[in-house]
C-alpha cells in the first residue's frame, strides 16, 4: 500500500508539474505584434508612426474620392456619356443621405487618429538616452499630432459647415448647425465620443499643430521612406497651419507660418517649362511640401480605383473638366495646354485632367502622387491674408499673386483683389480637391450652367448658406455613439 | 474475484454436500460461449437450491447433483441455460449473450455506465458494425448509422476526411465539428495536411485509425452526456474506445482485401461527344447570325474538326481505381497481463491519374494488473500516410476533374506520335496528363499514445490517471514540372514541413457503491492540454528539373515562411449520479474550464447538466404487460456547455505590418477583445428508448432543442474606437429536432434470421439574433460565387440568396427572370434577389438489413438525405454562351421551336442574355438522395473444413460500396457539403467493389 501511494504520488506530481504553471493559460501570438507589444519599444513606436500614414494613400482619401469627389461637387467636374461607367454620381448630384455620405472620410479619419493615439499615448518612458533620446520621442510624437490634426480637419471639412460661416453666425445659429466632428485625444473601444462644436474642432487641431511646430527636430525627416515628402517635418506642419489659419479667417497667423514656409528656401515654385514633367514624377519635387505617395506597392493601393485610372480618358475617365473651367484659363496657360487632356482617338471634345497620367509603375492601372500642400498655396494664402489685413514686412500681396501666373505662362494680375485670387485659387488647384473648401468658406455656393451638369439629375446649384454643405453623419455611426447628433436638413436622419 | 467466487462455491458445496448425498450422479462438461471460447467461472446451479460450483480456467466444471434434477448456468452478460440432467454425464453449455439491452455497459465520458442509468442521449456502434464493412477510414462508417449524426464525405479523393455534424450546425464563425476522443484522450480535431486537397473537414484523426482496432464508438449527443467535456463538448462528442487484450492464448486474426473503384455517376452526366459539341455549336452560331462555314467568321465551326476523330476527355482523363487492405492482429494474455496488436496496410490508387494514397499503423494496447489493486496499462497507435495529387480542388486547366469537361472534344489529348498535346488554347496550352511530373504529396507520421495507471483504493473508490501525447509531423513537398503546359514553366519546389504536439493529463478519481436499492456514483477530476503547432515553408522558384530541391534554386528567389501557434486548456470537472431500485437516476455533471484562446477577463467558464431518468419497465404496474413492453425508459436532460473552436490569439489586439511610403509600417489590424469568450449551447433532450415483444423491436425517440447563444460574430463598433468591427459574443441560432432508432428481428426460425435497423433525423435550425447584422454572407473557398449563402435572422441557418430564374420563354428560347416588380426580364441584371430554399436537409438516415442463413450473411447499408437544395454548377450548361468550351449533355435539351417547355435556353454564341453565368435559381435543385451505401455478402467457413487446415476461423466476403444513388441533381454525385454547393473541380465519390478474406487462427 505504501508503495502504490507513493508511485501514484510520483506520478501525479510529475504530470502536475507541467500543467500547473502559472501562465499555462497566457499564450501571446509569437509572429505577430500584439497591440501591447508593437507599443513597448521606440522601434515598435517608429514603425507604428509610419504605418499611421497608411489609410492617406487609399482610394476612400488622397488617391480618389477626397480630390475627385470635391472636384465633381464643386463644378470643376462634370460627368458626361461618352465615359461612363457609374462612378462619381452622388457628390456631383449631391445625392446624401446618412446611408450614402462620407462615410470612408469618418471612418480613415479616426483610423488615423487611433494609430497616432496609440504612439501618443505610449510614448512615455521610452527614451533610454542613448539610442533613443527625448527628442527621438518628440519626433514621432510631431508626425502623430500634426496626423491626429490632420485627419479631423480633413473629417471637419466635410461634416460641419465652415469655420467662418460658424463663427460669424455663432448667435443665430442652432446647436446642432454648429456641431464639428469628435475629437478624440484617446482611442478607446468604450468611449463614444460627442461631436466638437466646430469652433472647438478647429482650436483642437490648432492645438496640436502648434505642439507638434513646438516639439519637432527642425531638422527632423524620417529616414527609410522611399518619399521624404509623403512624411512631417517642420515645414509640412506649418503649411499647414498656414491653411488651417487661412480657413479660420486668422490672416495675420496664416500669412506668418505661409511666410515661415516661403522663407525656409526649402521649396521652389516651378516654372512654366519644368510644370508639365512634375505631375507623373515617382517623387514630389520643387512646390511639393506635402503629398501621397502613390505606388503599387502600397498595401492599399487602389488599382483599378486609382485616381490616375478614374481620371484617364483610356481608363475608366468618368470626370471631366466642365467648360466653364476650362474656359478660365489663356490659351498660353500651361495648366491649359498640358493640364488637361482628351482621349487618344480625339472623338469625345471632352477634356481630363491630366495632373494624375500615372507614373508608369503598371499599365493601364497605373498609380500616381497625389499633392496635399504646395508652395503656390503658400503665396496665395499669404495674398488672400495681405488683402484681408495681414501684414508682413517687405511683402507685397499682389506679387505674391502673380507669383502664380508668372510661371505657369500666364498675364499677371493688375490688382490684388477678391475675385482675383479667387480665381487664380481656382486655377490654380483644379482637380486637387481644394475649391469646394474655398467656395464653403468664402460662403459662394455652387453655380453650375446646363453645359456644365451633363448627365446631372440634382441639385445644379447649391446656394450658400445651406445645410448641404455639412454632409450627413453615416447611419451607422449614429445607431453605434448614442451621443452623436445628426446633421440637420437631411430626412431619416435618426 | 474469481478465486473468492470459487471459495464462495465450495463452501456451499460442503455445506449442502450432506443431503444431497443419496442419488447423485457425477456431470461434468465445459461452458462456452458463441465463439467457442470457454466462459470462466460461469455458475453452475442446481436448480431451485442454492447448491453449485463455477467453471475454472478452461470452462471446465465438474459437479454432483441429483440424476433428476436441472442444472442452471449463468454467467454475467448471457442468458441464463437450464437443463435437465436426465443422466447424462457430460453435458456442454453453450451460452448466448444476452440481448437486453439497457443492461449493456456503455462507455461514457470518464468511464462507463449501464445503459439503465443513462439520462443523456448516447448512440454506440460495436465493433461488429463498425468493422463488417470495408471502409477505409472510421468517419465514413459513421455515415448514415447513427440518427443525428450527418457525415458528409467531402471528396472521393483516397485518404479524404468528412465533415461531421452532430444534430446540425451550431455555429457561424466557430467551428462545427465534434470532438474526437480516443481511450479518454481528446484528438487534434484539424487536418493538418497541407497540398493533397484531401483536407476538408474533421476526423483527422480518426482517418488514421485502422477501424479494425476499435472495439466501439459512442456519440455523445445531448448536453448530459457530452457537457463533462465543458467547452469543448458544442458540437457533441464521439468516443473512440480500441480493443483491449483478451485473456487466454494467444489468437491472430488475418485479413485481405481487394477492391477496384470508379468515380460515381449514375446519373451519366458527361462531356458532348465530338459531334454534339460541334452541332451544338454550330447551331449556337447559327442562332447568334453567323455562319459556322464562313471561314473568314470569327465562329468558324466546320464539319471537318472532326477528321481527326475525337477525344472523350472525361474517358481519357478517369480510371479505374484500386483499393487494397492487409492486416494482422494478434490478441491474448496471461490473468494478469494482456495485449492487443495489430499491423495494417492500405493502398488506394485513385480514379484520377496521379492520385493515391497510402497508410500503415500500427497498434499496440496493453494492460497488466500489477497488484490486486493497481492497473496499468498503455494504447500504442503508429501511422504513416502518403498521398500524391495533381493539383485539385478548383477551377485549374491541369486539375483533371474540371478538365474532363472543359476541352472542345476535337482537340485531342495527345499528337499522332502519341506524345500529349499542349496545343489547346481553351486548357490555355495546358494538359492535366502533362502533370505525371507534377507532385502534391503529404507524407504524415502520427503518434497517438496515452498510459493510464488505475489504483482502487478502496473496493468502491478508483483514482485514475491517463496520460497521452498526439504527436504530428507532415512532409509536404510541391513541384511543378517544366512541361504541362505548351510554353513551359519554371520548375518549382514548395516544401512545407509541419509538426503538432499535444499533451494530455487527465487525472479522475471515482467513488461507485451501491447500498441495497440505492447506487451512488461520484467522480471528480482534473485534465490539462497543451498544444503546439508550428509550420515552415520553402518556396524555391527555378530549381533544377533534375534535382527538385530548393538548393538548386537561387538564394535569391528562395523564399521561407514560418508559423507557430501555442493552445492551452486547464479544466476541474465533476459527476454525480444516484439511482433507485434500478427505476430512478438522476445524474449531474459540471466542468470548470479555463483556456488560452479567450480574453483576460474570460479564460475561466463553467459548463454544467442535469439529467434524470426513470425505466417505467421496472415498476410493478409493467409486470402484466412486460411481454408486449419488455423495456422503456423515459429520459431528460438540460445542460450547458461551450464551443472554443476558434483560431488562437483572437483576444489579442494586433498590429499588423502594412506596406506604404515604399517602406513597411505597422497599423492595427484587429482590436483587443479581452471579453472574448465561449459560444454557448443550452440544450435540453427529452428521450425514450424502448422494448416490445421481448426485444424483437428496440429503440428509441429523442426531441431536443439546442440554443446557441453568446456567439462570435464580427459586430460593428464605432468607427472612433479605431475599428470598424470587432467579434463579439452576441447573436444566437436554434436548432430543433426528432431522431428516431429502431431495430428489430423480422423473422427467425432455425439458421435463418432476418434483422432490420432505421434512423431517421429531423433537424431544423433557425437564426434568432444576429446582433444588428441585416445578413451575413458565408464563403466557401471551393466556390467562386461565395456570396450565394446568408444567414438571415427568421430563416434557418444558411438560407440560398439567388437571381431568381423563371425559366424559358416558350416563345422565343429566351431566358427569363423575374424582376422585384413582377415583371419577366431576359436581361439578367434587372433580376431580382430572392431567399430561397435552404442546404438544410429536412430529413437524413439511413437504414439496413442484415440477412443470415447458416453461414451467409447478405447486409446492405441505406444512406438517405431529404428535403435540402444543392446549388449545382453552371460549367455543365452554358447556353452556347463559350465558343471555346465544352458542356455537358444536360446542355442537350434546349428550346428548339416556339412551344418548348421545360428545357435549357436556345443555344447562342456569345449569348448577350449570359443566362448561365452568376448564380440563380435555375442551378438551384432539390438535392435529395438514396444512396446504396454498402451490400455485403459474406461466408463463414464452417468449421469442418477450418478444423481440417487447423485454423479457427474463415470469413470470406464482397462488397459494394456506393453502387447505386437515387438522385435527380445535375452533377456525378449529389452529396454538398452543409453550404450545399457542387462545384465542377471538387472530387466527388466513387464507387467500389471489393472481396476480401478474415481468417482467424
Amino acid at each position: 500500500m505504501k508503495k502504490i501511494s507513493l508511485y501514484i504520488l510520483a506520478t501525479v506530481a510529475l504530470v502536475s508539474l507541467a500543467s500547473c504553471g502559472k501562465d499555462f493559460l497566457e499564450k501571446a501570438p509569437k509572429l505577430q505584434q500584439s497591440t501591447e507589444i508593437q507599443l513597448a519599444t521606440y522601434d515598435g513606436l517608429n514603425s507604428a508612426t509610419l504605418g499611421a500614414y497608411y489609410y492617406l494613400s487609399s482610394t476612400g482619401w488622397y488617391t480618389g474620392d477626397r480630390v475627385v469627389e470635391n472636384e465633381m461637387r464643386a463644378g470643376n467636374g462634370m460627368k458626361q456619356a461618352f465615359k461612363n461607367s457609374g462612378r462619381c454620381t452622388t457628390g456631383y448630384n449631391w445625392q446624401y443621405t446618412a446611408d450614402a455620405t462620407n462615410t470612408t472620410m469618418w471612418a480613415y479619419c479616426y483610423y488615423t487618429v487611433a494609430m497616432a493615439n496609440n504612439v501618443i499615448d505610449n510614448l512615455e518612458g521610452k527614451a533610454d538616452g542613448e539610442t533613443v533620446t527625448d527628442q527621438d520621442l518628440n519626433n514621432l510624437k510631431a508626425e502623430c499630432l500634426f496626423l491626429r490634426a490632420f485627419a479631423h480637419f480633413e473629417n471637419v471639412l466635410v461634416f460641419g459647415q465652415p469655420y467662418t460661416y460658424v463663427k460669424a453666425n455663432e448667435a443665430s445659429l442652432t446647436d446642432a448647425q454648429k456641431l464639428g466632428v469628435p475629437y478624440v485625444y484617446h482611442t478607446d473601444a468604450t468611449a463614444r465620443p460627442a461631436r466638437e462644436t466646430v469652433l472647438n474642432t478647429y482650436d483642437y487641431i490648432v492645438k496640436d499643430l502648434l505642439e507638434a511646430e513646438s516639439i519637432i527636430d527642425p531638422k527632423y525627416v524620417r529616414s527609410g521612406v522611399a518619399d521624404k515628402l509623403g512624411t512631417v517635418n517642420i515645414y509640412t506642419i506649418q503649411a499647414l497651419l498656414s491653411r488651417v489659419y487661412l480657413y479660420m479667417g486668422e490672416w495675420q497667423k496664416s500669412a506668418d507660418y505661409a511666410t515661415k514656409v516661403i522663407d525656409s528656401g526649402k521649396f521652389k515654385m516651378w516654372t512654366a517649362k519644368e510644370w508639365p514633367d512634375v505631375w507623373g514624377a515617382d517623387l514630389g519635387s520643387g512646390e511639393i511640401i506635402f503629398e501621397v505617395y502613390g505606388k503599387i506597392s502600397n498595401g492599399n493601393n487602389g488599382s483599378w480605383d486609382d485616381i490616375s485610372y478614374l481620371t484617364n480618358p483610356e481608363g475608366y475617365g468618368d470626370p471631366v473638366a466642365t467648360p466653364t473651367l476650362l474656359g478660365l484659363y489663356e490659351a498660353t496657360d500651361v495648366r491649359l495646354t498640358d493640364g488637361f487632356r482628351t482621349d487618344a482617338k480625339k472623338e469625345s471634345g471632352y477634356f481630363w485632367t491630366n495632373k494624375y497620367p500615372g507614373k508608369g509603375d503598371r499599365s493601364p492601372n497605373d498609380v500616381n502622387n497625389v499633392p496635399i500642400l504646395r508652395l503656390s498655396e503658400m503665396y496665395l494664402n499669404r495674398a488672400e491674408a495681405i488683402l484681408n489685413g495681414a501684414v508682413v514686412a517687405g511683402v507685397n500681396g499682389i506679387d505674391d499673386l502673380n507669383m502664380i501666373p508668372n510661371n505657369r505662362g500666364a498675364s499677371a494680375y493688375a490688382v490684388l483683389n477678391k475675385t482675383n485670387i479667387k480665381l487664380e485659387r481656382r486655377k490654380e488647384f483644379a482637380w486637387e480637391g481644394n475649391y469646394l473648401n474655398d467656395l464653403a468658406r468664402w460662403g459662394d455656393g455652387v453655380t453650375r450652367p446646363a453645359t456644365d451638369f451633363v448627365l446631372g439629375t440634382k441639385n445644379q446649384n447649391v446656394e450658400f448658406p445651406s445645410y448641404m454643405w455639412a454632409l450627413p453623419i453615416p447611419k451607422r455611426e449614429l445607431d453605434l455613439n448614442e451621443n452623436l447628433v445628426p446633421n440637420p436638413g437631411y430626412a431619416n436622419t435618426k | 474475484m474469481r478465486k473468492f467466487k470459487l471459495f464462495l462455491a465450495s463452501v456451499a458445496i460442503l455445506l449442502s454436500g450432506a443431503a444431497a448425498l443419496a442419488q447423485n450422479i457425477t456431470v461434468k462438461g465445459t461452458v462456452s460461449d458463441a465463439a467457442g471460447e470457454p466462459i470462466i467461472a460461469a455458475g453452475v446451479v442446481i436448480d431451485g437450491t442454492t447448491k453449485g460450483t463455477v467453471t475454472g480456467a478452461n470452462g471446465e466444471y465438474t459437479i454432483s447433483v441429483p440424476a433428476n434434477a436441472s442444472l442452471r448456468f449463468s454467467s454475467i452478460g448471457y442468458k441464463d441455460q437450464l437443463i435437465p440432467v436426465d443422466g447424462k454425464a457430460v453435458i456442454n453449455v453453450t451460452l448466448t449473450e444476452d440481448a437486453t439491452k439497457l443492461e449493456d455497459a456503455v462507455i461514457v465520458a470518464y468511464g462507463t455506465v449501464s445503459k439503465e442509468s443513462l439520462t443523456g442521449s448516447v448512440t454506440t456502434l460495436k465493433s461488429d458494425e463498425i468493422a463488417s464493412a470495408p471502409v477505409t477510414s472510421v468517419d465514413k462508417m459513421l455515415a448514415g448509422k447513427l440518427a443525428g449524426v450527418t457525415v458528409t464525405q467531402g471528396s472521393g479523393q483516397p485518404g479524404s476526411t468528412s465533415t461531421i455534424r452532430v444534430r446540425g450546425t451550431s455555429s457561424i464563425s466557430a467551428g462545427n465539428e465534434p470532438l474526437w476522443v480516443v481511450d479518454g484522450i481528446p484528438m487534434m480535431a484539424s487536418d493538418f495536411r497541407q497540398l493533397a486537397a484531401v483536407g476538408v473537414g474533421g476526423g483527422s484523426s480518426s482517418t488514421f485509425l485502422n477501424p479494425n482496432d476499435i472495439e466501439s464508438i459512442t456519440v455523445l449527443k445531448d448536453a448530459a452526456a457530452a457537457s463533462i467535456y465543458g467547452s469543448r463538448a458544442a458540437n457533441g462528442v464521439i468516443l473512440v474506445t480500441t480493443k483491449s487484450g483478451k485473456s487466454g492464448r494467444a489468437k491472430f486474426t488475418a485479413r485481405a482485401k481487394y477492391g477496384v473503384q470508379q468515380l460515381a455517376n449514375d446519373n451519366n452526366l458527361r462531356p458532348l461527344t465530338g459531334l454534339e459539341a460541334l452541332e451544338y455549336k454550330r447551331t449556337a452560331v447559327i442562332n447568334a447570325g453567323k455562319d459556322p462555314d464562313d471561314p473568314t467568321g470569327s465562329m468558324y465551326f466546320p464539319y471537318t474538326l472532326l477528321e481527326n476523330g475525337a477525344d472523350n476527355w472525361y474517358k481519357e482523363l478517369t480510371k479505374i481505381g484500386s483499393i487494397q487492405e492487409y492486416e494482422v492482429n494478434a490478441t491474448g494474455g496471461s490473468d494478469k497481463n494482456s495485449y492487443y496488436s495489430s499491423l495494417a496496410y492500405h493502398k488506394n490508387v485513385g480514379v484520377y491519374n496521379f492520385t493515391d494514397f497510402e497508410r500503415f499503423t500500427a497498434r499496440v494496447n496493453a494492460d497488466s494488473q500489477l497488484t490486486k489493486s493497481l492497473k496499468t496499462g498503455a494504447r500504442v497507435n503508429l501511422s504513416y500516410s502518403n498521398s500524391h495529387s495533381p493539383q485539385m480542388g478548383g477551377s485549374y486547366y491541369i486539375n483533371p476533374q474540371f478538365a474532363m469537361w472543359h476541352p472542345l472534344p476535337w482537340h485531342k489529348i495527345r499528337n499522332e506520335d502519341g506524345s500529349l498535346n499542349y496545343d489547346i488554347s481553351e486548357m490555355s496550352n495546358n494538359n492535366p496528363l502533362g502533370t505525371a511530373n507534377d507532385d502534391y504529396n503529404d507524407k504524415e507520421y502520427r503518434l497517438q499514445g496515452s498510459s493510464y495507471i488505475e489504483w482502487k483504493i478502496f473496493p468502491s473508490l478508483t483514482f485514475k490517471t491517463t496520460n497521452g501525447v498526439e504527436f504530428l509531423f507532415i512532409e509536404s513537398h510541391q513541384y511543378w514540372s517544366p512541361n504541362g503546359s505548351k510554353k513551359g514553366r519554371e520548375a518549382t519546389a514548395f516544401n512545407i514541413w509541419t509538426t503538432d504536439m499535444r499533451y494530455t493529463t487527465s487525472n479522475t478519481l471515482t467513488f461507485d457503491k451501491a447500498f441495497g436499492d440505492h447506487h451512488v456514483r461520484v467522480m471528480g477530476g482534473q485534465e490539462a492540454m497543451t498544444d503546439t503547432y508550428k509550420y515552415i515553408y520553402g518556396y524555391s522558384p527555378g530549381v533544377d528539373p533534375l534535382i527538385p530541391y530548393p538548393t538548386t534554386a537561387t538564394a535569391e528567389k528562395d523564399q521561407v515562411d514560418y508559423n507557430i501557434v501555442e493552445e492551452t486548456l486547464q479544466s476541474f470537472f465533476g459527476y454525480a449520479e444516484y439511482s433507485f431500485a434500478h427505476k430512478y437516476s438522476i445524474q449531474a455533471t459540471v466542468r470548470r474550464d479555463g483556456s488560452s484562446l479567450f480574453g483576460s477577463a474570460n479564460k475561466w467558464g463553467t459548463f454544467y447538466s442535469f439529467g434524470g431518468s426513470w425505466n417505467i419497465a421496472n415498476e410493478k404496474f409493467m409486470k402484466p404487460i412486460s411481454g408486449a413492453v419488455s423495456q422503456a425508459k423515459l429520459r431528460a436532460s438540460y445542460g450547458v456547455n461551450g464551443n472554443n473552436n476558434i483560431s488562437a490569439y483572437r483576444a489579442y489586439g494586433i498590429y499588423a505590418t502594412v506596406q506604404n511610403l515604399g517602406a513597411v509600417g505597422a497599423a492595427p489590424s484587429r482590436p483587443e477583445n479581452p471579453e472574448l469568450s465561449w459560444e454557448k449551447n443550452k440544450t435540453w433532450n427529452v428521450g425514450l428508448d424502448f422494448g416490445l415483444f421481448d426485444d424483437r423491436i428496440t429503440g428509441s425517440v429523442d426531441v431536443y432543442n439546442r440554443l446557441t447563444t453568446d456567439m462570435l460574430l464580427a459586430t460593428q463598433v464605432p468607427y472612433t474606437t479605431g475599428f470598424g468591427s470587432n467579434t463579439k459574443n452576441v447573436g444566437s441560432i436554434q436548432n430543433k429536432g426528432v431522431e428516431l432508432l429502431l431495430e428489430g428481428v423480422l423473422f427467425r426460425k432455425g439458421n435463418f434470421s432476418w434483422t432490420a435497423g432505421f434512423n431517421i433525423a429531423f433537424n431544423r435550425s433557425l437564426v434568432l439574433d444576429l446582433a444588428g447584422n441585416e445578413f451575413l454572407t458565408m464563403s466557401d473557398s471551393r466556390i467562386d460565387d461565395s456570396t450565394s449563402i446568408r444567414i438571415k435572422e427568421g430563416n434557418s441557418l444558411y438560407t440560398f440568396y439567388l437571381r431568381n430564374w423563371a425559366g424559358v420563354n416558350p416563345s422565343n428560347g429566351d431566358g427569363l427572370f423575374w424582376t422585384e416588380d413582377g415583371t419577366l426580364t431576359n436581361d439578367r441584371n434587372k433580376a431580382e434577389y430572392i431567399y430561397v430554399g435552404s442546404p438544410e436537409p429536412k430529413a437524413t438516415g439511413g437504414f439496413n438489413t442484415n440477412i443470415t442463413w447458416k453461414n451467409w450473411t447478405l447486409g446492405a447499408y441505406f444512406q438517405f438525405v431529404a428535403g435540402n437544395k444543392v446549388l449545382t454548377s453552371n460549367s455543365y450548361v452554358d447556353d452556347g454562351y463559350s465558343l471555346t468550351a465544352n458542356t455537358s449533355n444536360a446542355a442537350l435539351n434546349y428550346w428548339k421551336q416556339p412551344g418548348d417547355t421545360g428545357v435549357t435556353p436556345k443555344p447562342v454564341a456569345q449569348n448577350p442574355g449570359v443566362y448561365h453565368a452568376g448564380y440563380s435559381t435555375r442551378f438551384l435543385q432539390d438535392g435529395s438522395y438514396l444512396r446504396i451505401k454498402d451490400v455485403t455478402l459474406s461466408y463463414d467457413v464452417p468449421s469442418k473444413y477450418t478444423d481440417a487446415i487447423k485454423i479457427k476461423g474463415a470469413r470470406i466476403y464482397v462488397s459494394a460500396l456506393n453502387p447505386y444513388t437515387f438522385h435527380n441533381v445535375t452533377a456525378l454525385d449529389p452529396e454538398a457539403g452543409p453550404l450545399g454547393n457542387i462545384e465542377v473541380g471538387v472530387h466527388t465519390a466513387v464507387k467500389s467493389l471489393i472481396g476480401g478474406v478474415e481468417i482467424s487462427f
